[in-house]
């Protein structure tokens, strides 16, 4: 019933799950990035950071971490959330709807940031908030001006070459990827595989990498 | 601060510091605004929407009057009618406990707009239906963040 009009990236759809007017559908690229993060997701899931110990390189001594199992009970719970929002975001078929997928990102992401308690921690994830509130704006902006200038939202439509999407949209809507996924390119790189919630802190790098892969993807194709 | 430096060298200090963050996306979204001015008058609206939306002051309604009958078969429009094969059929759309109340009991009429496949939000409901889901679970993340930050202790 359903054939992809645009097959440069990622080649026709292999399965398309119909939600509505919100037709999602893998094609080898997005089912790529839909398998990253069910296999990050799924990290998230399982790892369990709360035991972590440091090893004192060349000796016996080790001595454990000092955890607290609050803080890293509730960034699970954001990191699944993020890894679910960026399942729905990379295969989703209709605009608003990934304009929305990619907002929760976002948040979650905030929230994985903003549970720490170190100052500088804050004052970033304070930046990023800001940032992330802002990037909504020209986010459903972008929406809003492709249902304004097209009539409808559909990606299946959109890709068609009778359908013209212009360029302020576009732009309007990688300016609101950026936004909400605007931390990976600021945190502390370290914190990746020292602090205690690495994997929590993995997924927004992954969440933020894979909705910008998808937006150059619905970009270059519309 | 300044220190002598290639431009490059330059650029990077002052992007590495996430103080600069919001000041720096405001500048790219400036940008974007500028060029969005620009082609303002080359961009149109599409008389031919999908989403049809008419405002009428002099409804009780507005401006959240979507049009259409209430306990009657109204026309919907949809991307892809044939994935929604209940369209405009109102009372379609109950939860399974809304279903079962209608079932067991005479008066689920007298409540049917605040349930989810009341009349306001039927086309929500029906044709974009994960939208809602989805605006749902932003809200419901946001309050957990929240609570989480007010309730944790110094």
């Amino acid at each position: 019933m359903f054939n992809l009009p645009v097959t440069n990236i990622g080649g026709s759809e292999l399965f398309v799950l119909e939600f509505g007017d919100i037709v999602n559908y893998f094609s080898v690229y997005t089912a790529a990035l839909f398998a990253f993060a069910l296999i990050f997701t799924a990290l998230a899931i399982v790892s369990r950071p709360e035991k972590m110990v440091d090893i004192a390189f060349g000796g016996d001594a080790y001595y454990t971490k000092e955890i607290d199992p609050g803080l890293l009970r509730f960034q699970r719970f954001m990191a699944i959330a993020c890894g679910l929002a960026t399942l729905g975001a990379v295969v989703s078929g209709d605009v608003f709807n990934f304009t929305l997928f990619v907002s929760m990102v976002g948040i979650t992401n905030i929230g994985i940031v903003a549970a720490y308690k170190n100052k500088h921690v804050l004052n970033a994830a304070f930046q990023y908030g800001i940032v992330a509130m802002l990037a909504t704006v020209p986010l459903f902006g972008g929406a809003a001006i492709v249902l304004a200038t097209t009539g409808t939202l559909s990606l299946w439509e959109l890709y068609t070459a009778a359908v013209a999407v212009p360029l302020i949209a576009k732009i309007f809507l990688v300016l609101g990827v950026m936004g909400e996924g605007m931390a990976p390119f600021y945190i502390a790189k370290a914190e990746i595989t020292r602090a205690q919630g690495a994997p929590f802190i993995l997924m927004v790098h992954v969440s933020s990498l894979l909705v910008f892969l998808r937006v150059v993807e619905i970009v270059i194709s519309m | 601060m300044t220190r002598p430096g290639l431009v490059i060298s330059r650029i990077s200090r002052v992007l590495s510091d996430y103080e600069n963050l919001s000041a720096l996306y405001a500048l790219l979204v400036v940008g974007g605004v500028i060029i969005g001015i620009v082609t303002l008058p080359f961009i149109g609206y599409d008389d031919d929407q999908l989403y049809p939306k008419t405002l009428d002051p002099s409804s009780s309604l507005h401006p959240y009057d979507r049009g259409g009958e209430p306990f009657g078969t109204t026309d919907v429009a949809a991307q892809y009618p044939e994935n929604s094969p209940y369209l405009g059929y109102v009372t379609a759309y109950l939860t399974p406990f809304s279903a079962f109340l209608a079932d067991s009991t005479m008066h689920l009429g007298t409540t049917i707009v605040s349930h989810p496949g009341g009349i306001t939000d039927e086309i929500l409901y029906n044709t974009r239906g994960l939208d809602t889901v989805v605006e749902t679970s932003i809200l419901f993340v946001a309050f957990a963040i929240a609570a989480y930050l007010f309730r944790r202790e110094e």
